[in-house]
Order: structure tokens, then sequence, then C-alpha cells
């Protein structure tokens, strides 16, 4: 539970109950001050000055100061912490020499006195005050032992008690936390590998709140007690087939439009995914800005895809790899896929792996579809956008379609400057729009959490940002 | 005696050693990443380049392999990848939980696979041989996490007597011991059955018999005795495997041991997680191993080692 070493959804959870950024997301997923009450931009964008709350304390007892972010940023950037996941602060001025062991300090990052710190970006990024709220950039206490990950210390309205690995995270109610301590005296995460044993302790009421696996939904759904129990949210988390334009037939955008019309994904969402989700048009979900409402995904039209196909000079079908990891619903909706591109005379092979094998594969450029999910780690178009399709990306950056096109990569770019809100998602649409044209991928759908809480909870609210429940507002009355 | 163990501990190092090599080979070979599961979904390929670089992951083959193994002969099998906390320390958190589980399992298997196996020979084709086998049956068939789910549906969640998981006291033990040892069961009480009809024709038997001993005393002293062996047999081979490979009914009843932590070392390519935890679990399969050897002594005099 080491901030700089997060990587994971369940570790950025923990980080979120210990530790505060200088911003933090709400359960709806916006973004509100944290550790810094307020902040200014300058007119050209650059600089950022964040005014910090000032008598914050540590669960150590050590008072928070402007220092303590300078020196957190530098230990998430510094090669010795072997951390790679430094990237939400390179848009600092110095901060990728510094990462790269080139430079004592980050020269855009500084911290004037201890309520202030003023930052300096390379070029303006309207929404770097999302990032900050990341795990990643939570803020720690100076010199850190060197176990600090197994014993964490922050300002968060949790204070850590105990982590037995594999078996559970306990935490103990902040009472001096800043923002008002949590209503419950402690919270325990339960590590459940097996999806039935948690079903099964939920129903033996040892579990509160269990997010509801996908196989126990549609049951869960009929059963009109259980269906009481839940409560759903619709989440940041995107699946779609990466389609890689650079491989032989796929770099024609009729094969691609293709095969969006020979997948059915209302039935797959159906019967898949136990209609958890909305199909998607567009990689930014209908819930943040920039998202077009009025379009809809390519309709299910096997007709359209043979003619296509045809007019791509593949009147016999083609040929295709589709790689798909064996964890979650990857394998159901990989064969569901399958079943359905056969009806367009599209023949694919199943290529399954475990996810790390295939996941360095599709970076490296070695698959034709990839069937995945995208889960966001903040609440904004780009994040969809972004990664996902900027030519820059292509690769490890996440961009495993190797889509490039330097129309939408300029939207992108103007987008990043913006400062204007309703501008930018302006932007974001047009970049949306071109890329759906493009069709580097099947648009599957975007995903809804599910979660069943006993009658006993209250105040608890689906999340849609992962790390936006912190659990303070849930009380108990049993 | 003496000199038989330390033989056999001088002929495991060569053995150790093939593990680690072939472990280190396979994991060379094997697709995946580990610094691409360390930066997580989105990184910049000069990161990943530096990390690289930082593990020696960029270093020819035999290089990372001496680096490696000069390390385990100081004792040092390095540091957790994705957590960064040194192997050692995770493998000594967990092993007491495995071994306890395993531990309790045999202890359930050969105090009911034994007495069960022991009451059918009794008895050849009697109502309890009958019902003996059908148990049998089932505890050989039915696989381990199904035997697990039931038994957390039945006893967890329908009657609410223990707990569905977890790890704690022994009512968070009852149910992964038994859902474990299950198979053991089955095969102690099939050997045992055999073992003991093959030892009570032999003439000691009806010597003692002859000698006017109660039959209790010729069953456990005079038969089970001599029909020790292929049950030790069963018990060391189930035992070694239960320590290396319980990573099912871990995973059932979220008991966190260190079969859990190999398969999650492994989904995250975590290199030194992977090689030092398989390394370990060599060793204690090859004591064990060798204890089974020893038992075979202790049970049978005609056995000696030298």
């Amino acid at each position: 539970m080491d901030p700089a070493l997060s990587t994971d959804v369940p570790t950025g959870r923990a980080v979120a109950y210990i530790f505060d950024g200088l911003t933090r997301f709400t359960p709806d997923a916006k973004v509100v001050p944290g550790l810094a009450k307020s902040w200014d931009v300058s007119p050209d964008g650059i600089t950022y000055t964040f005014h910090l709350r000032s008598g914050v304390k540590f669960h150590d007892g050590s008072p928070f100061i402007g220092k303590n972010v300078v020196s957190t940023f530098q230990r998430v950037l510094d090669p010795k912490t072997k951390g790679g996941r430094g990237w939400p602060l390179y848009p600092i001025k110095g901060a990728e020499d510094f990462a790269a062991g080139k430079g004592q300090t980050i020269t855009g990052l500084a911290a004037p006195n201890d309520t202030t710190v003023v930052i300096t970006l390379k070029e303006p990024f309207a929404i770097f005050p999302k990032l900050l709220a990341m795990p990643v950039t939570s803020i720690i206490p100076d010199n850190p032992s060197p176990g600090f990950g197994q014993k964490p210390i922050g300002t968060g309205p949790w204070k850590f008690v105990e982590w037995r690995h594999d078996d559970f995270l306990k935490f103990a109610r902040n009472p001096d936390y800043f923002d008002g301590p949590p209503k419950t005296d402690s919270l325990m995460a339960r590590i459940i590998p097996e999806m039935s044993t948690a079903t099964a302790e939920f129903e033996a009421g040892n579990v509160d709140i269990l997010s509801v696996p996908d196989e126990a939904g549609k049951s869960w759904e009929a059963d009109p007690e259980k269906k009481k129990l839940l409560s759903s949210a619709p989440a940041l988390r995107f699946w779609y087939v990466a389609i890689n334009v650079t491989r032989g037939p796929l770099s024609d955008v009729r094969v691609r439009q293709a095969l969006n019309y020979a997948v059915d994904v209302n039935t797959i969402l159906s019967a898949v995914m136990a209609g958890r989700g909305s199909v998607a048009a567009g990689v930014v979900p209908p819930t943040l800005g920039g998202a077009e409402a009025s379009r809809k995904g390519y309709p299910h039209d096997v007709a359209k895809a043979k003619q296509l196909l045809a007019a791509a000079g593949h009147p016999n079908g083609l040929d295709v790899e589709l790689w798909a990891a064996t964890t979650d619903q990857s394998p159901r909706l990989s064969q569901a896929i399958q079943a359905n591109l056969a009806e367009a005379g599209i023949r694919a092979k199943i290529v399954q792996r475990d996810a790390s094998s295939v996941r360095e594969a599709a970076r490296k450029g070695a698959s034709d579809l990839y069937v995945k999910e995208w889960w966001a780690d903040y609440p904004d178009a780009e994040n969809f956008l972004f990664p996902l399709l900027y030519s820059k990306n292509k690769g490890p950056g996440g961009n495993v379609s190797f889509y490039s096109n330097p129309k939408f990569d300029a939207l992108i770019d103007q987008a990043h400057r913006e400062q204007d809100e309703s501008k930018r998602n302006a932007l974001y649409t047009q970049a949306d729009q071109l890329e759906f044209n493009d069709a580097p991928m099947v648009y599957l759908f975007f995903y809804k959490d599910v979660y069943a809480v006993q009658p006993w909870i209250h105040g608890f609210t689906v999340p849609a940002v992962f790390n936006g429940q912190r659990w303070s507002d849930v009380t108990i009355s049993k | 005696m003496f000199a038989f163990i330390v033989r056999r501990l001088l002929l495991a190092i060569p053995t150790l050693f093939g593990v680690l090599v072939v472990v280190f080979l396979l994991l060379y070979v094997a697709p995946g990443d580990p610094v691409q599961e360390m930066v997580g979904e989105r990184a910049d390929p000069e990161t990943i380049a530096r990390l690289r670089k930082e593990l020696h992951l960029d270093e020819p083959l035999l290089k990372q392999f001496t680096l490696y193994t000069g390390g385990v002969l100081r004792g040092d099998f390095g540091n957790s990848y994705i957590t960064q906390r040194p192997i050692i320390r995770d493998i000594r958190e967990r092993f007491p939980k495995t071994l306890l589980l395993a531990g309790s399992a045999m202890l359930l298997a050969s105090v009911l696979g034994i007495t069960i196996g022991v009451l059918s020979s009794r008895h050849p084709g009697g109502w309890f041989d009958r019902l003996g086998l059908g148990v049998a049956y089932l505890g050989i068939s039915f696989p381990v996490y199904w035997v697990g789910l039931i038994l957390i549906l039945v006893f967890a969640v329908m009657l609410r007597w223990l707990p569905p998981s977890g790890y704690g006291g022994i009512k968070y033990l009852i149910l992964p011991a038994f859902a474990l040892g299950s198979r053991s069961i089955a095969f102690l009480a099939r050997i045992t059955r055999s073992a003991m009809l093959d030892v009570l024709g032999g003439d000691f038997v009806r010597t003692a018999r002859a000698k006017g001993l109660r039959e209790r005393a010729v069953v456990i002293r005079h038969a089970l005795r001599n029909a020790l062996i292929p049950i030790i047999t069963v018990l060391g081979l189930d035992f070694g495997y239960y320590l290396t490979g319980s990573i099912l009914t871990e995973t059932i009843f979220s008991w966190p041991g260190l079969g859990r932590y190999v398969v999650n070392a492994i989904t995250r390519r975590d290199l030194p997680a992977i090689q030092g935890s398989v390394l370990f679990l060599s060793v204690i399969f090859v004591l064990v191993n060798l204890l089974t050897d020893l038992a075979y002594a202790k049970a049978d005099p005609r056995v000696a080692y030298s």
C-alpha cells in the first residue's frame, strides 16, 4: 500500500482510505479539494498555485506541510523507488528528466512556504488537478521507513491497523480527519479470491458490502429478496476489442467497420454480462463530459458486414486471431464474438493465454484482435481518448490498436491546452467521432458496477471511479 | 542412520540445483513481462527500459542466472518486484499457514481413513465395508473445489455452524482441512483395507489369536503394524502434495497460505517470488520424502539404512 508503487485497483482503493492527495474524487467522480483547499491557475494555464490546508496531521502526529508534497512527488519519480508509475506527474516541468536520473530536483515543483505549493507545467494541461487525485500522487510523510507499504501512514479518514496478507486489511477511524471523521469505528477489506466464497460470506451475513460477481448477477436480479439489496452505477470501465490497424486486412477501415457490424453487442451484453452495462458508441462513457449522447453504436447488421468485406476485397471472408486473457469475462466474450464474426464469414481463431502473456503480445503488436477492458484512472474523457488512441501511446502506453491519426492527435493536443471545460468537451466529442468512423476497435460496452448491500448498512453509494468511495459517510444499524 | 540422512541431504543438492535451473529457464522462455506487470496499464517505453535495467533483466541469461544463484547461495532470495518485500519474509509468513492446513488435513485423513479401512477389513463385504467403499468412491471422484463449495454451502450458509472462509481459530480450519483431506481419507481407507486383508490372513495373526490375545490387540498391535508400509507411502506422498499444492483449497477458503502466494506471483510475473517459493517448496518435498523413508524403518525393523 505504498502510493508510489500502486498500480492495481485494489491497492488504489486502500490508498484512498489512508491517504489524501492535493485533490480527491467524490463517489460521483467530481474533483474536489483534498489537502489543497483551493488552487489558482495562471492565465496561460502553466502555473498552478495550491493553497494547502493548515493544521492537518499525519496519523503519526507529524504536521502536513508543503515540503511533504515536494518530497512525495520526488519519491514517486525517483529511479531508486523502482515504481514506474510516475506518468501522472510528467506534465510537471523537469519531472521526466528527474525520473530519468537527470537533475537533482524537479524544476517545476516548489513549496515556498508551509501552506503553498507552486507547480509549473511543461505546457498547459487543463485536467492536471484530476491527476493529483490518483493513488500514486497521494501525499506521504517525509523520510518513510523502508517497509512503508506494510505500515502506511497518511492523513486520510482511516488509519492503517493491520494487513494480513491475502486475508484482510483493517483500518480504524481517524478521529482528527480534517473533513470530518468517518461515522463508523473500523473498516475491514476482506480479500476473497473465489467469487462463490465471497457470495457465501455475504449470504452468511459476514460481509456487509459485496461487489456482486457477473456470474451471480442474473440469479440475484431474479430473486426478489436479493434484488432489494442490489445497488448499481455506471462505472468508468470500458470493454472493447482492440483492432490492430497495422496488421494485414485490418488496415482497411471497411474491414474494421465490418467487424463492428458483425458483432451483436446487445445480445452479448445481456447473455454474457447479465445486462450489466450500456452499449458503447465511441470510447467516452456517457457519464463523462464530451460523450455524444445522440450517437448510436454500430448496429448488428450481418449483410452490411459481408458487403463491406466484399468491397474491401474479401468476398470469401478472412481469417483473424482473436486474443483473450483467461481471466474475468474475457473467455466467454471472445467465444460470443467468435460466433458473431463467423456469421459474417470472418473466421476468428481464439488465442487464450494468461493476462500477462496476452498483454505483452498485444503491446508488441502481435495480436490482430484483443478483447480487453480499460479501467479509468481519473474521470475524464481524456483518460479514454488519449491512452487508448493517441499515436504516441502505441504499445505499452495503452494504444494497442496502434491507431495513428494526425487529425485525432491534433484535437487531443488542443484539448490538453484548452482551459474552458465546455470547449474542451467539444474537442473530445469531435475526436471521439473521428475515431468512431475509423473504427480502430470493436466497441462493446461500458460496464455497470453492481454491489450488494446488507440492510443494516446506510449511506453507501456505488462509486463511479474506483477510488471514489472512502466509506466516511457509511453507518451501521444492527 | 545418521550417515544415511547426511547422504540423502547431500544428494538433494543436485536435485535442488536442477529445480533452480529448470524454473529459471522456464520463466525466461515463458511469455509475459514482469516489468509490464509492475508499471500497470499505462507506461512509457523509457520507464520500462529503465526498470528492466535496474532489475538486470536486460542482461544475458547466464549473467542473470549467476546473479540470482549467487544471491541464493548467500541466503538472499531477493525482493518481490511488486511489493519490494524480501521473498524470505513472505514465505516465512505464509508457509506456517499452509503447514497448519496440510497437517490438519493429514491428521483428519489418517484418523478417519485408517479407521474406516481397518473396520472395513474386519468383515469384508459387510455393511460397513460397502458403506466405506461408497464413501471412498465419492471422496476420490469429487474434485476438491466442488467439495469445498458444497461444504461452504451446507455448513456455512445453510446451517451457519462454521465460517465460510478466512484464517483464524479452529473453526476456520475444519472445512478447508476436510475438503483438502477428503481425497486422502478415501484413498487411505482403501489402501488400509487391502493391506489389512493381506496381513490378517497371515500365520502370525492366527498365532496371535491362538495365544488368546484379545481381537483388538490382534488387529491393532499385530496386523495394523504390519500393514503400515503402504499406508506410510500414501501418507508421505499426499502430505508432500498438500504442502506444495493446496492452491485450490486455499483459494476457495481464502486461506492465506503459500499456494495462493505462488499463484499470485505467477500471474504478475514476480520472478523472484516464483523462483524463491518454488525452490522452497522443492526443499520441503525432498524433506518429506526423507521423513517418509525414515518412517519405513521405524514401522518395519527389517528395513535398514546404511
